[in-house]
């Protein structure tokens, strides 16, 4: 094993590993089904609820195209955040541009924010 | 509070046409209650609700109660003349009450702190009569108390919003709190059997006695 | 291998074992129940996982809120005629092998409301129950004992041969018929696969 070649042997060596690690299991409970344990599904064992009551409908259920809007709102508020803690941290060694840049990057996104709130999104309804 | 009997009076004054009754508790707890026909409940549970004096605006509890037919015997002592001598004669006649089902309010006052004043309804009969008016409109605690009332007795509370069963299912056909009501024969085997089991258990059994 | 040869090996820092011993040594010794309780029995379910009881030292803590990832179901309270299908309904999603506790005087007859017109007379009727533990409620001392009854249970069962346990069989079903609502009761009132009435002991000689 040289150097040059050294570290990518031991990333596949790893790799190999860690996909038997996984696989292992489920090849033996694989096995172990077919030698011991028949599977045995039935109606209400595979239906889509599992409350007790009677399962109705099909758990592909499609969502509101609206929930587009608390996306958005998410990506504003959270990018926000991760972008604002570095900065904040880091915000009396910066230079006038960088400082320049992340208040127009600021504004961006408060400028979404503004959208969102000026289309109601924000009411609880 | 008043006494029951102005209460009545003052009812009556207030809803023209209502006829009440007086029913005696003999017990020592003495809660005689009202006893309200059915066109005029309404009206009579509202005066009880809203008269300032009464204020009663707090149902704490409905319930109902399974009359069944019973015979009532009566004797009357006649003078007779009888081979011209005149006697007392002893006459017993057998008369039957018809049953009926009953719905019981208990109302109380929570801005007086009096109470209670017993509301009863009753029913026609125990067989198609069984309409009487819902309460549900004026103490909206009654509603979930008149479901049950309609699941166990079979009651129709005509104007209740929601009158579905509530304890039994949907499809149950009987009324189980009915005195007349005859439970699914699922017995088993019970180690001492008495009363109405060991009549089941001899027929589920029929070596044991 | 002969139990002195194995004690031997043991003291030697060496273990030995079969695979069925292994496989009901993982069983026994993790029985997820499904969070669920019905009636008053549930609060002493709830004390015997608290800290005092300690339901944890069975492996047994994980109170699983889905059926689908419980091995066994305490049947704790009264089941009503009219919760009984749901009960069923859930046992049939567990995944196999499933096992039941009936806990409590009312899950295993019907207790005090036996002659009531809407409770089941024991979950019995429906399924098939492991061990049934007497009491209203019973203490958790009890639920712990019925917990080391299944435990041994397990621990007893073959992975091959004629005796091996349902789920490991291809023949017997792992659903059990659920019970629908009648005009006057369930039906059926009793799956007969797994219920029959009791038979009298006491008969004309006594």
């Amino acid at each position: 094993m040289t150097s040059e070649q050294g570290p990518y042997l031991f990333l596949t060596l790893l790799g190999v590993a860690a996909l038997l690690f996984a696989l292992t299991p489920l090849a033996l409970a694989w096995l172990w089904a077919r030698v011991f344990s028949p599977a045995k599904p039935g109606l209400d064992k595979n239906s889509i609820y599992e409350c007790g009551l009677e399962s109705k409908g099909d758990a592909w259920v499609p969502f509101r195209s609206e929930y587009y809007l608390y996306a958005i709102i998410f990506l504003v508020l959270d990018v926000e955040t991760l972008f604002l803690m570095p900065f904040a941290v880091s915000f009396s060694g910066l230079s006038t541009g960088a400082v320049l840049a992340m208040l127009v990057f600021l504004l961006l996104l408060v400028e979404g924010l503004v959208w969102a709130w000026g289309k109601g999104v924000l009411n609880w309804k | 509070m008043e006494t029951l009997e102005q209460i009545k009076a003052r009812a009556e004054a207030a809803v023209p046409g209502a006829i009440l009754g007086i029913l005696l508790n003999s017990s020592p707890s003495a809660q005689h209650s009202l006893v309200v026909d059915n066109e005029h409940a309404l009206a009579v549970a509202g005066f009880l609700r809203d008269d300032p004096q009464l204020r009663l605006d707090y149902l704490s509890n409905a319930t109902g109660v399974d009359w069944l037919d019973r015979e009532v015997k009566e004797s009357n002592i006649t003078r007779q003349v009888v081979d011209g001598v005149e006697r007392d004669i002893e006459v017993t006649s057998v008369r039957v009450v018809p049953g009926y089902l009953e719905a019981v309010y208990h109302l109380y006052s929570m801005e007086l702190r009096h109470g209670p004043v017993i509301l009863r309804l009753r029913t026609g009969n125990r067989s198609d009569l069984v309409q009487i008016p819902s309460l549900t409109p004026l103490w909206r605690g009654a509603e979930f108390q008149e479901r049950e009332i309609y699941d166990l007795y079979g009651i129709q509370f005509t104007g209740h919003p929601d009158l579905r069963r509530i304890l039994m299912w949907d499809g149950f056909e009987d009324h189980p709190m009915r005195k007349d009501y005859v439970d699914p024969d699922d017995f088993e085997y019970e180690p001492t059997p008495h009363d109405e089991v060991l009549e089941r258990a001899a027929r589920h059994y029929p070596t044991t006695k | 291998m002969d139990e002195q040869l194995r004690h031997e090996l043991g003291r030697q820092g060496i273990f030995v074992t079969t695979l069925e011993e292994l496989y009901n040594w993982g069983r026994k010794n993790s029985l997820w129940p499904l969070g669920f309780g019905l009636a008053c029995c549930a609060i002493e379910m709830i004390a015997t996982s608290m800290a005092r009881f300690d339901l944890a030292r069975f492996g047994a803590e994980v109170f699983r809120p889905s059926p689908r990832q419980a091995d066994l179901m305490i049947v704790a309270g009264t089941v009503t005629k009219k919760m009984a299908p749901q009960v069923v309904r859930l046992y049939n999603q567990m995944a196999e092998p499933k096992y039941v506790i009936a806990m409590g005087a009312c899950a295993i007859s019907g207790g005090p409301f036996k002659q009531g017109y809407n409770v089941l007379k024991g979950i019995d009727r429906y399924l098939p129950v492991d061990v049934h533990i007497p009491g209203c409620p019973p203490r958790p001392e009890a639920l712990l004992d019925a917990f080391m009854a299944l435990q041994q249970k397990i621990a007893q069962q073959s992975l091959t041969g004629e005796h091996r346990p349902r789920h490991l069989r291809a023949d017997v079903p792992g659903e059990f018929p659920v019970p629908v609502f009648g005009a006057h009761d369930l039906q059926p009132p009793s799956n007969p696969q797994v219920w029959s009435a009791p038979q009298m002991r006491r008969g004309e000689g006594a």
